[in-house]
């Protein structure tokens, strides 16, 4: 037995078996046995979804400690590397906490997205490939082929009306951006910016070559996926009121002390902590993190702020 | 790091199920049967072409020709299942006179001059139907055939307009039809069997014949009585006049019977995908002998040479099949995955192949290849 038949047996044949009993119990509706297997696959997951969803947050924690490492001990990959480690197990996590749960899940969605493709075949080669794969109940049997009519969908072709490209590249926009962990490096910055659009787009211009039936699993599991999400850490990157007023602060502060530098001395009333405060030469570099987005934004949880860079309190 | 890492990995998957992707959807590729008419072999090969051959000389009469190509269909910019632009050929081609009628897969019906091969016309003119997977027919100067809209069509065999307004179903149609005298039996998908009057298209019988599965078995009509399988995994037998039904087999097949069946002496073998020839007594239903087990699924609707029924399972084993005592005989292992129908003309057994897209010619007797012709590089 080769490793697709094993593959077949273990994981696509009792899928496939299971979506079109549900469409039997669902109205003869193909659509919402796709929408309910997903539902059902999420919610069997959900332990493995939350692991992950924590792990990730607990990244995001870190990253200002993560920051500051680099900046400290980036020329030292050696020391760097250790002082990682060590911030890891301080904090309680592992690097893999976000990673292992995900690869676990893969092979799971794999095996639906096989199975709905499967389902759905448009040429005669697909149907006759079906019926190895269907068990002796009798459901199965009458219930094949399954009909393709949802909504304003035809389950095996893709979506001509652009909808669904649209809602998947929609959905996991709002789900990449809710996950975006903020950092203050400009490389990382550009890069999560620009996997915040890369990934939606892919995804939006495959689903204008696969059959509908597969979008509508994938709009389903990223609406499932956003709303864990906004239970475990609400908006995150999504609503950044927090951040834009933050944003606002600094440049304000900055505009202050630009006035202070510039202004003669009694012109300008300065307090104590701004005068005690070391801002360097004009010129130059800037030892705090230069403004960067904040760690987290205000529809997270709020913890007392620390770290050399913050700003005194103003009496 | 991490992150880096598997962003790219997911990256890299998502391209790479895109091309993967679309390469293993299942391309509409065709497995046409042929037929022989005045010593000239017409089938469509797996790159869309209606190739003429001359049994005599096994050589090509004339240079293959191209059914036209397809337009990508379905989706913004085409989809996977328009990744081709051949057209599929599944049924086999009928012959009328001086015309050859082909069914494609991109929803149009050819007809053209079985000696030059010029394109006579094309139904629909313009636009296309929805794909159409079984054959045509003709009788009495009219083509038929069904079509995955559902609907089932009858033309001027000369002309190709419209001889009467599509009779409609519930559900696609990828049967051939069935013609008996001025009557016309078809299954489709909506778990139905209809028998239609050849002249007018108006239904014959009081309803059609409900089963509990899709029809895409083309039913064969003997002594006033249609036999057909469905993929509820029973075979059927329906009084072809009122549309009764005569029998259900007893047994359950393992999966769904998608071959036309075959006749022999008061006795019907049934081809199943689940690798089983089902012999039943035409008059009862009742099984003759136990299964008898082909080990591949049979796609390929078995022919008949004198007495020896002649099968093919989906791996490319020839058998023939002995009514006289039901044993099973290897003839020919082409290794090659089949399921376009069997046909024999003059005692030659011929086996259209898919992969690779070859035409065999068997000796019924011994199984030696007489000639085998490639028809394409698919």
């Amino acid at each position: 037995m080769g490793i697709g038949e094993i593959w077949n047996l273990i994981a696509v044949q009792p899928m496939t078996n299971v979506l079109i009993v549900l469409s039997d119990y669902l109205f003869n509706n193909f659509g919402l046995a796709i929408i309910a297997l997903t539902i059902v696959v999420n919610v069997a997951m959900y332990p493995l979804t939350m692991k992950q969803v924590r792990a990730t947050k607990a990244m995001q924690a870190i990253q200002p400690k993560l920051a500051e490492l680099k900046k400290k001990y980036g020329k030292d990959k050696e020391r760097m590397g250790r002082e990682q480690m060590k911030l890891y197990k301080e904090s309680g996590m592992s690097p893999a906490g976000c990673v292992v749960p995900m690869l676990v899940q893969m092979p799971i969605w794999i095996a639906l997205f096989y199975s709905i493709r499967g389902l759905l075949p448009l040429a005669p080669e697909g149907l006759l490939k079906l019926s190895q794969l269907l068990y002796s109940w009798d459901v199965v049997y009458s219930m094949v082929p399954l009909g393709e009519g949802f909504l304003w969908l035809n389950l095996a072709v893709p979506d001509s009306i652009l909808v669904l490209p649209i809602l998947v590249g929609g959905t996991m926009w709002v789900q990449q951006k809710m996950t975006m962990t903020p950092t203050a490096d400009p490389k990382q910055q550009a890069q999560s910016r620009m996997m915040l659009w890369l990934m939606p787009l892919l995804f939006a211009f495959i689903t204008l070559q696969f059959p509908s039936g597969l979008a509508l699993f994938w709009v389903t599991s990223s609406v499932i996926r956003i709303a864990i999400q906004y239970f475990v850490t609400g908006w995150g990157g999504l609503i950044s009121t927090a951040a834009k007023k933050q944003v606002t602060r600094d440049r304000r502060y900055k505009e202050r002390i630009a006035q202070v530098e510039e202004a003669p001395s009694d012109d300008v009333e300065v307090t104590k902590e701004e005068e005690g405060l070391d801002y360097g030469k004009p010129g130059d570099k800037r030892q705090d993190r230069g403004g960067g987005y904040p760690t987290r934004s205000r529809a997270t949880k709020p913890q007392p702020r620390r770290g050399r860079g913050h700003r005194p309190k103003r009496r | 790091m991490i992150k880096k890492l598997f962003i790219s990995l997911l990256v890299v998957l998502l391209l790479g199920g895109l091309t993967t992707g679309c390469a293993m959807q299942d391309q509409p590729e065709g497995w046409s049967g042929g037929v022989v008419v005045n010593g000239t072999l017409f089938l469509g090969s797996m790159d869309g072409k209606l190739v003429a051959i001359d049994v005599s000389s096994h050589n090509r009469l004339r240079p293959d020709v191209t059914l036209e190509t397809s337009k990508p269909s379905g989706g913004f910019l085409g989809g996977c299942a328009s990744g081709s632009t051949a057209v599929a050929v599944y049924g086999t081609p009928a012959v009328s006179e001086d015309l050859v009628y082909v069914g494609g897969y991109n929803g149009k019906i050819y007809a053209l001059s079985s000696s030059s091969g010029a394109l006579r016309w094309v139904y629909p003119r313009e636009g296309n139907l929805d794909p159409i997977v079984g054959g045509p027919v003709v009788a009495s100067g009219k083509v038929y055939f069904g079509c995955s809209d559902g609907k089932v069509y009858a033309l001027d065999a000369e002309t190709g307009d419209k001889e009467w307004e599509e009779f409609e179903t519930g559900d696609k149609i990828w049967s051939t039809p069935a013609i008996d005298g001025d009557t016309l039996y078809i299954g489709s998908f909506d778990n139905k069997l209809y028998a239609l009057d050849a002249i007018t298209g108006k239904e014959k019988w009081e309803k059609p014949y409900e089963t509990q599965g899709a029809i895409a078995c083309t039913p064969l009509v003997y002594n006033n009585t249609v036999y057909f399988g469905s993929f509820d995994r029973y075979f059927y037998a329906v009084d072809a006049t009122g549309g009764s039904l005569r029998w259900r087999s007893e047994v359950e097949a393992g999966s769904w019977f998608w071959a036309k069946p075959v006749v022999y002496n008061n006795t019907i073998y049934a081809g199943n995908l689940d690798g089983k020839v089902y012999v039943l007594n035409a008059k009862t239903g009742l099984e003759k002998v136990d299964p008898i087990d082909f080990e591949s699924p049979i796609s390929s609707s078995p022919v008949l040479v004198g007495s020896l029924v002649i099968v093919t399972s989906e791996e490319g084993k020839v058998y023939t099949l002995d009514t006289s005592n039901n044993q099973k005989n290897e003839l020919k292992n082409l290794g090659a995955k089949t399921s376009a129908p069997l046909f024999v003309s003059e005692g030659v057994v011929y086996v259209h192949t898919q992969e690779p897209d070859t035409l065999y010619a068997l000796n019924v007797e011994t199984g030696v290849t007489l000639w085998s012709l490639l028809l394409s590089s698919k």
